[in-house]
């Protein structure tokens, strides 16, 4: 585990500086990325200005949901961006270096690539979840802090597991693009609301199919004790297990079917 | 003892059956049909410790298919392999441990940084202590030459300078067993022969290796077993000396002339059992010879004594010629260690 640790440090490393290579790419992506999440905030910040309250949430409680989706992606992106790659790595045929390297070949997928945009979505997702922090009506018991501190650190693993899976489809589909996956990215979009607020087969999809709003809405529930089950955010932890395991299970039935490319 | 076992080896592959076209790709969308090819259908191989093989056959005969079953890459859809003693697509990186792996066509440094930090990645990645890491890359990069290419990035490096830096990313943990799939593809002569070298001091030193290739020259000087594959079968397993002497014997030496008048039966005169013909116009002259009945100097002389030679060049069979030989009903090289048809 210590040792899977290190190496995996040491692969986005060595990333970060392949990626450095290419300084412009890094401004442009961190802009975007900025302006993207900003534009997200401005929406809300609009919607607040009409409607005061939505289901018992208020302003700064829906803040800090949608910062947890900025800072979630954020690191996903960051420490676990290579999962994107796989469309492409396993069309050509590039998992034939990975395997015969003595590292897991999981590990060496995700860390195959630094997505430094994440940098982008940190900043903005931070100063969003700090703010909200502030500005939410909960007292911050001893309790409470270890609660958040637990649940919004396992929040960010729910998103790297369901990327995983999602991308693991790249094994099935065999195409060149990630456009299957994207559109389940586009999906877990949808938890940077309160669940609430859609009908019930969304609801289920986002909390149970593809648990998207384990990364943010269950976590903030729990900690805002607020919505019809706050309690079930303290299943976060066990939700990024879930994500993770099921995301290295379907990543091994793909490697059994993986077919290289010819010579 | 067998470091590499493989029985009755099977890998098929499952193509979807379009008709050719657009029409086509969008019938397949309602209609799917799909047709199975066995890329090795019923491989059985056992290679022991120290031995140099090579692995040849026409293209899609499918040898890159066996090494990447041998290398745990992909999963046979039947039979069973066994290298180290391990299987290796079950046990992945104990298998890449005791493994080095070189394609060709394909590098395994890292795209963007320099070789060197590529080698330390590799250098982690298989728990090498520095004293022998530092021993093992001092080596190889004397043999290989590559010392002032560990601070290029791979992107940078030429096609002959990036295979001599990916042979010493598979070799620098040591590894008892090395495949190269086509090392040499794309080289220039000079480098070549520099791996060529390179690769039979790995195998004295008692490295076990597999060795896929389409050029002859990198059988001979390297290996002393010939696998030929063809339809994902075997056809001849054996000595290498005794195939070559029966299919590859020909030598066709080209050689240009200063002057146009040279007598062709002057020089068949002189080479008995080897074929002369024009080239170029009469600027040039080709004789097929058998290095064991003639030497190359000998032809040389030969000619040399009829015109005036400015420049030549020797050309080897190709693996091809060997192969399409050997079907051509001439299978009779090794008749006892053929399997398959």
């Amino acid at each position: 585990m210590r040792r899977n640790l290190w190496l995996y440090r040491r692969c986005l490393g060595a990333q970060l500086r392949a990626t450095l290579e290419y300084e412009g790419d890094f401004w442009i992506m961190s802009v975007a990325a900025l302006l993207t999440q900003g534009m997200g905030f401005v929406f809300l910040w609009a919607i607040f200005r009409a409607i005061p309250q939505i289901n018992g949430w208020r302003f700064w409680d829906v803040v800090l949901i949608y910062s947890l989706v900025a800072l979630t992606e954020g690191v996903a992106v960051l420490l676990a961006q290579g999962a994107w790659t796989m469309a492409v790595t396993v069309n050509l045929g590039g998992l034939d270096t990975v395997l015969v390297r003595p590292f897991s070949p999981l590990l060496q997928v995700l860390s195959s690539q630094i997505g430094m945009n994440g940098l982008g979505n940190l900043v903005l997702g931070g100063s969003l979840f700090v703010a909200a922090l502030v500005h939410v009506h909960a007292t911050w018991t001893p309790v409470r802090i270890a609660t958040a501190a637990l649940v919004f650190a396992c929040a960010p693993l729910v998103k790297i597991g369901l990327n995983i899976l999602t991308n693991c489809s790249a094994f099935w589909l065999k195409t060149p693009w990630s456009m299957f996956p994207f559109a389940f990215h586009t999906l877990g979009e949808l938890a940077r609301y309160p669940l609430g607020i859609y009908g019930l087969a969304v609801r289920l999809v986002l909390s149970v199919v593809l648990p998207y709003a384990f990364m943010s809405y269950f976590p903030a529930t729990a900690v805002l004790s607020l919505g019809s089950a706050p309690w079930l955010g303290l299943l976060t932890p066990v939700a990024a297990a879930w994500c993770l395991l099921l995301g290295r299970w379907a990543f091994r039935r793909g490697l059994t079917r993986y077919e290289s490319s010819g010579s | 003892m067998a470091r590499i076992e493989a029985d009755d080896l099977r890998k098929v592959f499952r193509r979807p059956d379009k008709g050719p076209g657009l029409a086509g790709s969008l019938r397949h969308l309602v209609e799917r049909r799909y047709t199975e090819k066995a890329a090795v259908d019923g491989i059985s191989l056992r290679v022991d410790a120290g031995e140099a093989v090579a692995y040849v056959g026409p293209n899609g005969a499918g040898k890159s298919t066996t090494i990447k079953l041998l290398t745990g890459i992909l999963v046979p859809t039947s039979g069973e392999v066994r290298v180290n003693g391990i299987v290796p697509h079950r046990h992945r990186i104990e298998n890449a441990r005791g493994v080095g792996v070189v394609f060709g066509q394909r590098t395994s440094l890292w795209w963007d940084l320099p070789v060197r930090d590529s080698f330390e990645l590799l250098r982690d990645m298989h728990g090498l202590g520095a004293a022998e890491y530092r021993e093992n890359l001092d080596r190889l990069v004397e043999m290989l030459q590559i010392g002032d290419l560990l601070d290029s990035t791979a992107r940078r490096l030429s096609l002959g300078q990036r295979m001599r830096c990916d042979l010493a990313a598979a070799l620098l943990h040591a590894p008892p067993i090395v495949y190269l799939d086509e090392p040499t593809i794309g080289l220039d002569i000079e480098v070549k022969d520099r791996l060529r070298t390179f690769l039979r001091q790995v195998v004295a030193g008692g490295t076990t290796l597999v060795l896929t290739t389409h050029d002859l020259g990198d059988i001979e000087d390297v290996c002393s077993r010939l696998v030929i594959i063809d339809q994902g079968r075997i056809v001849h397993d054996g000595g290498l000396r005794q195939v070559i002497e029966t299919y590859a014997r020909e030598r066709v030496m080209h050689a240009d002339l200063a002057s146009r008048p040279v007598s062709l039966s002057g020089v068949a005169a002189r080479l008995p059992g080897a074929t002369v013909t024009e080239e170029r116009d009469g600027l040039g002259v080709a004789v097929a010879f058998d290095p064991l009945a003639h030497t190359a100097a000998a032809v040389l002389s030969a000619l040399q004594q009829e015109a005036e030679v400015v420049d030549l060049r020797i050309e080897e069979p190709a693996i091809e010629d060997v192969v399409r030989r050997m079907y051509a009903g001439q299978l009779d090289a090794a008749p006892g260690e053929r399997t398959g048809t």
